[in-house]
């Protein structure tokens, strides 16, 4: 990938700007009643990513029993606040796993869960496999072993409820923060011309958290990708016609 | 006038559209996806989409030692994973040469048969809760987990247990455990009447069930069909009887069929096969404590431990059908090729799809889950 990609003036302002009002101390109050009364009724997104999706049944029933602690399942990302990511994740998933992820509603929070999320795990040297989850997506909290039990299961929701209290579950700033850097880990892994639906530019702008590392010469490209899609190419674009509406 | 070259576009007629179902969706067993082509809400087209769970097996296992490969095995099918341990190291004692002694032959009996039934009560539970009965799902995982129990008595793990090793079993069976086996089979036994309140004999599952997904004699031998689906065509075939292996041939049991071939039949052969592994359960603890010997042929130091050539095919009754693997052996530590035949990777993609042609679309998780399908061991 070249360093020398052409940089895109006068973007649209697809979203409102953050008033100045919004970074207020009433603000900040309320984000931290906000915090407190979220940790209280988490949603898990109901997605078996992988084997570890066999320790969720016995940690949701009456056994081990979830919602004692005030955590239930959910079946679509826009109403889910957790995202666990059960084990190993094969590229093909990946995809969808960070498509899901960009539809869920901010805040959100990642678990890792097991030693595949991790390092790899048990397929350190599969060829189908990722190896390193917060390369990827944003990682709150992880959970060691293969297979975790349902009492560390519990354990991990109840941390990150004194975390999401306590304010420091930030991985979904992260994600805002620093886009760019997540997108080229993205894109190194499904080629260039890897893109989602999501406008996560315009949500970053939007939520307030658009910082030097959210945009940059990963984000150009879909920056790029976008104008061609809409005609918008500017008369001294390199090499390539203006009717080829394909990424160099 | 019409140009020469004009070609008229074929569009599909606007009332058919496509869905994709999974895979991230409570209704599908695991990570996996079907893409379905709809007519109303009736099938006219299934494409089944696996490959979420891809892990390279056959590949990994060529890399590792023979030992390491115990810790890997098992993972190919996460919810019944003693068959495919047991499968592994036959072949590879088949290869090598060695004797199981007696002992860890029972103990391994023992422990392929609550897997089974582990796996069937997670069925029951995931069957039941496709047709919304959750209360079955949850009584039906929380029996399994009290096996789980008895299973990280014996092995120290709830799941994966890596229990099983070429020439025997690890370690030995705890103080009284054959004692707490048969208090929980005493439990199941006495729970059972109420399983069948709930949902065997439950109308609501008898006509949502019956008539569903049907399978034919004649088809299930052509698509490949094993394990209690078969049975569920009245079909008589257990490797257990048919291709012995162990100590089946002593312990007394019932093949279990039934007529039908839909779902409602296969959930029945299941719990058929509930009844018969609580069976052959009880004569494993009224004989075991007699057998005596060994646990373990004695094995070189396998982290240089040369097989020699040779290949050797082992096959297993699993829960979920034919379990088999294909291993050859060029002398050296590692396989040179692995082959795993797993019973799922049939189920789930060609029956499934064949099945789901004329089904509507809110029969497709039950489906699915009357044939017990593993998408783990279907990606492998």
């Amino acid at each position: 990938m070249s360093d020398k990609l052409p940089v895109i003036e006068d973007q649209p302002e697809i979203c409102r700007s953050v008033d100045a009002g919004e970074r207020s101390v009433w603000t900040r109050v309320m984000n931290r009643f906000a915090d407190h009364c979220r940790a209280r009724s988490l949603f898990v997104l109901h997605y078996c990513t992988g084997c570890g999706a066999i320790e969720l049944p016995p940690t949701i029933t009456s056994r081990f029993d979830m919602e004692r602690v005030g955590v239930s399942p959910m079946v679509t990302p826009r109403q889910a606040d957790i995202l666990l990511i059960t084990g190993y994740l094969s590229i093909k998933t990946l995809k969808r796993v960070i498509l899901s992820y960009e539809q869920m509603q901010s805040p959100k929070y990642v678990i890792g869960f097991g030693s595949c999320t991790i390092n790899g795990g048990m397929y350190w040297n599969s060829y189908a496999t990722v190896k390193r989850l917060d390369q990827y997506i944003p990682a709150d909290l992880f959970i060691a072993g293969c297979m975790p039990r349902p009492e560390a299961v519990q354990q991990v929701l109840l941390k990150l409820m004194e975390d999401i209290d306590a304010g420091k579950a930030n991985g979904w700033q992260d994600y805002y923060n620093n886009y760019d850097r997540y997108l080229g880990n993205q894109q190194a892994l499904f080629g260039e011309s890897w893109h989602t639906p999501t406008d996560v530019i315009a949500e970053a702008k939007h939520y307030g958290y658009l910082a030097d590392g959210t945009m940059g010469r990963h984000t150009d490209l879909l920056l790029k990708r976008a104008d061609y899609a809409l005609d918008r190419v500017p008369e001294d674009y390199p090499e390539r016609g203006k009717n080829e509406r394909r990424l160099p | 006038m019409r140009p020469e070259n004009y070609r008229p576009v074929k569009h599909p007629p606007s009332h058919e559209y496509e869905l994709y179902f999974g895979p991230n969706h409570p209704g599908i067993e695991g990570n996996y996806a079907i893409r379905v082509r709809l007519k109303g809400d009736v099938i006219i087209e299934a494409i089944a989409d696996g490959g979420y769970l891809h892990r390279g097996f056959e590949k990994i296992m060529e890399e590792r030692l023979w030992i390491q490969n115990v810790a890997l095995v098992p993972r190919i099918c996460v919810p019944d994973p003693v068959p495919m341990e047991e499968t592994y190291s036959r072949a590879v004692e088949m290869i090598g040469g060695l004797e199981v002694p007696v002992r860890a032959q029972w103990i391994r009996v023992m422990l392929l048969e609550m897997s089974r039934i582990c796996a069937h009560l997670f069925t029951f539970g995931g069957n039941a809760a496709t047709i919304g009965l959750y209360t079955n799902m949850f009584w039906g995982v929380t029996m399994r987990d009290y096996f789980l129990d008895l299973f990280e008595e014996v092995t120290g793990a709830r799941i994966y247990h890596m229990f099983i090793t070429p020439g025997g079993v690890r370690r030995d069976l705890p103080e009284g455990f054959l004692g707490r086996l048969g208090n929980l089979l005493d439990e199941l036994e006495r729970r059972m009447p109420e399983f069948e309140d709930l949902f065997f004999e439950s109308a609501v599952v008898i006509n949502r069930a019956s008539g569903i997904g049907i399978i034919s004699q004649e088809q299930a031998l052509s698509w490949g069909v094993t394990g209690p689906n078969l049975r569920a065509c009245d079909l008589p075939i257990d490797l257990r009887r048919d291709d012995p292996y162990l100590v089946y041939p002593e312990l007394e049991f019932d093949v279990v069929t039934v007529e039908g071939g839909d779902a409602l039949a296969r959930m029945m052969a299941r719990r058929g096969e509930v009844i018969q592994s609580i069976r052959i359960l009880r004569q494993i603890i009224a004989r075991l404590p007699s057998i005596g010997g060994a646990i373990r042929s004695p094995l070189p130091n396998p982290l240089a431990w040369n097989l020699p050539v040779g290949e050797a095919y082992a096959r297993t009754e699993s829960s979920k059908g034919e379990t088999a693997f294909y291993i050859v052996s060029d002398g050296g530590p590692r396989p040179y090729r692995v082959h795993v035949r797993g019973p799922s990777s049939m189920h789930a993609v060609q029956v499934l799809e064949k099945l789901l042609i004329g089904a509507r679309i809110e029969d497709i998780a039950q489906i699915m889950f009357s044939l017990d399908a593993c998408p783990p061991e279907v990606d492998r």
